[in-house]
């Protein structure tokens, strides 16, 4: 492969001193489904839109929002495949802290480390970089929760609340308006649910989204019932 | 004779009442043979961590530069001070990775974790941990001691009754081991500072 | 080359090695031990002793080990740890070198919750097994862990699996391993029934591991139960029975005053050096000055 002639990176330097292709790559992201994120004083909750292409497919095993670590959990917006690839190596690595020093590896150090990947294929030959932006919630070493965003380009951010995928601007102009800084989990779930709702298409119910929640310092997916529940509180 | 008899040791790491403190001798030899009287068989790691190495010394120099190497890294990119249990969990990884060309050396870990409360811990040369709440022990005459330790430890020491029970302990051990010994060095570790006395022994 | 870093994990090279053991000094020891005239390795390494079993009972299985770890005859650790975790419904005895059956035990949990992340499912125990014949098989006997796993899935129920170094499988209704292997199989061969109910299938294991415990001169201490069951529920019952407490009476003997030590009766050298611990610094300590620079 290194000796094939097409071991040149395709991220190249436009004449503007624009890397092009990680734009590109933006824009794949914008288009989509979209995903927020709140950080609370007291845990985090992350959310994404689980629309389907077709009424057919099976939802319960489709999953957008997965667990990286007891302590931290991922969901991504853009395309599904890349996702998979930087959850397996977020894994890996994750496993790889916790057998070297004995403890949970800390968000910022997860989101470092996946974030160096992204930045990787950004730069290496023969390959484009990851169509996805991801959302990153878990604990750090000293259990504050923290919420990152990680970009195609590698770059990485700490947010309070954030969204990213379709209609971006819009819920995070609502979550601006909505976050409040004591704000508590069960809050940040509620504000959640109201921001992902308000640019949905069609009918949001349990099955077509996803949330992943960092309560008491354990991540954990909620089961559509738990959704539900969300949901008729919120009517 | 075993090659981690070879330049001989003696080291107790001990918990006290929020404290702990760990006591080496000082010699370098080449079996019988003394070379040195002033060798370093402890090395603070962080504040409030010392690591003891006893074992084949040149082992325990290279070890001791691996393991500066990998803390100071790890403090850079953490943002923070390794704590006694990660540290104990590192070195058992790092002995354990080379598990059929091993560092000769056995290592005992003392530290006051973020709560205070006293960490021990002790590996053979491929890093299975041993922990321990009262005492753990390694060098060329553990025998003694243990059996020193086992009579003269008592729950709930002060720094000072640690230092001079770590002191008794290990001068009397070393003085029935003709490899180890040539005077002593004690830390006592407090929430506070580090205290370390050099101790007068035989220099036989 | 590029195909090997695409496959492997982005390595910081300076710090993480890509997985696996080290030979750095593989050449070097045996050097250095000829020219010194010392022993072969195996003798220095720290052994569990040991008598470990687990059997299958009517509702589960139970697990049970002592907890003594020796080195050479000297007893290393009075109360060690040889039931690890694997997964919420597995656990594993282990037996051999100490370094050997703690960090492949470490290993497979690691690598079991892997593929329970991946495949969205409880691991089963006949998977555990397999994981672990296949990497002790790859070292041909090298890495020296006598296990007895035990667990509890969905798809086969409760099992018992008989391990051996080298990477042989047995699956079995009682199984004892370590040094008194012998002393607790001659109580099972005994007296092990099929369907027993808890309370006496734990009372078995008790005894098996009692047999060692005494008449094995590699075990000792204590007896330290884990019992899973198939409703999911599990129990791990740290030191269930202690037969060889000695603190109480250790307690009576350091009472005299004789062995409680006089602050200043140790001569020292010098006066003692004092270092405090440095003040740690946080970004809250600082103030932070606005600062404008003219170019």
């Amino acid at each position: 492969m290194g000796d094939s002639a097409y071991s040149f990176s395709l991220t190249t330097f436009s004449r503007t001193g624009k890397l092009l292709q990680i734009e590109y790559a933006l824009n794949a992201v914008a288009n989509g489904r979209t995903s927020l994120g709140i950080c609370a004083k007291d845990g985090v909750v992350i959310a994404t839109d689980k629309k389907l292409t077709s009424e057919l497919v099976d939802v319960a095993h489709v999953h957008k929002v997965e667990l990286l670590t007891p302590s931290c959990g991922v969901c991504y917006s853009g395309v599904g495949p890349d996702y998979r690839v930087l959850v397996q190596r977020a894994r890996k690595s994750s496993q790889v802290y916790l057998t070297t020093y004995g403890e949970v590896q800390p968000v910022s150090q997860l989101v470092k480390q996946t974030a160096g990947v992204m930045q990787e294929y950004t730069q290496r030959g023969g390959v484009r970089p990851f169509g996805i932006s991801l959302l990153v919630g878990g604990v750090d070493g000293d259990g504050t929760p923290r919420l990152y965003q990680v970009d195609p380009s590698g770059t990485f951010f700490q947010w309070k609340a954030t969204a990213i995928g379709k209609n971006y601007v819009n819920a995070k102009n609502f979550l601006e308006k909505r976050f409040t800084e004591d704000m508590e989990l069960e809050d940040a779930i509620h504000t959640a649910l109201l921001t992902l709702r308000e640019g949905f298409e069609g009918e949001m119910n349990c099955d077509n989204i996803e949330v992943g929640v960092v309560r008491n310092g354990k991540f954990n997916v909620l089961t559509p019932e738990q959704i539900q529940d969300y949901l008729d509180e919120a009517n | 004779m075993s090659i981690l008899e070879y330049n001989g040791a003696a080291i107790i790491a001990m918990a006290g009442d929020g404290c702990v403190g760990i006591a080496a001798d000082r010699r370098l030899g080449a079996q019988l043979h003394t070379i040195a009287t002033d060798f370093t068989k402890c090395f603070r790691m962080a504040p409030k961590l010392y690591v003891g190495l006893g074992g084949l010394a040149t082992d325990v120099q290279t070890l001791h530069q691996l393991l500066e190497f990998r803390m100071n890294l790890y403090t850079l990119k953490e943002e923070r001070e390794m704590t006694p249990q990660v540290f104990s969990h590192l070195l058992s990884h790092l002995l354990y990775e080379k598990r059929f060309g091993p560092y000769f050396v056995e290592p005992v870990v003392c530290g006051l974790d973020e709560k205070g409360e006293p960490f021990l811990s002790g590996m053979d040369l491929i890093g299975a941990p041993v922990t321990a709440k009262d005492f753990v022990v390694t060098g060329t005459c553990t025998g003694n001691l243990f059996g020193m330790c086992e009579s003269l430890y008592k729950p709930k020491m002060n720094p000072d009754e640690l230092f001079e029970c770590l002191a008794q302990s290990l001068l009397s051990s070393v003085d029935r081991d003709s490899v180890s010994g040539w005077g002593g060095i004690v830390h006592i570790i407090t929430k506070d500072n580090v205290i370390t006395r050099e101790l007068k022994g035989r220099m036989d | 080359m590029s195909e090997m870093v695409m496959n492997s994990l982005p390595v910081d090279y300076a710090t993480e090695t890509s997985g696996g053991f080290s030979f750095e000094n593989a050449t070097r020891n045996p050097m250095i031990m000829a020219s010194k005239g010392a022993e072969y390795l195996p003798k220095l390494t720290k052994k569990t002793g040991t008598t470990i079993c687990g059997m299958v009972y009517k509702g589960g299985v139970v697990l049970g080990a002592d907890t003594r770890a020796t080195s050479d005859t000297e007893v290393a650790e009075k109360n060690c740890e040889k039931i690890h975790y694997l997964a919420p419904n597995i656990y594993c005895c282990g037996a051999g070198t100490a370094a050997d059956t703690e960090m492949i035990t470490q290993m497979m949990a690691s690598q079991l919750e892997l593929l329970r992340m991946n495949t969205h499912s409880q691991s089963r125990v006949i998977t555990a097994c397999t994981l672990l014949k296949r990497r002790l098989f790859g070292y041909q006997g090298h890495i020296s862990a006598a296990l007895v796993l035990g667990g509890v899935d969905n798809i086969n129920g409760p099992a018992v699996y008989n391990i051996a170094p080298h990477g042989s499988t047995a699956k079995l209704n009682y199984s004892t391993m370590g040094s008194g292997s012998l002393a607790a199989m001659s109580i099972f061969e005994s007296d092990w029934k099929e369907d027993m109910s808890e309370e006496e299938a734990v009372q078995l294991v008790k005894r098996a591991i009692g047999a060692g415990i005494f008449n094995d001169l590699g075990s000792g201490s204590n007896c330290d139960i884990c019992i899973l069951r198939t409703d999911g529920t599990k129990d791990y019952r740290r030191n269930d029975v202690k037969p060889n407490e000695v603190a109480p009476l250790r307690a009576l003997v350091n009472k005299s005053s004789l062995l409680s030590m006089v602050p200043g009766l140790t001569p020292t050298i010098g006066n003692p050096l004092i270092q405090p611990h440095p003040a740690r610094v946080s970004l809250a300590d600082v103030d932070v000055v606005m600062e404008t620079v003219e170019s």
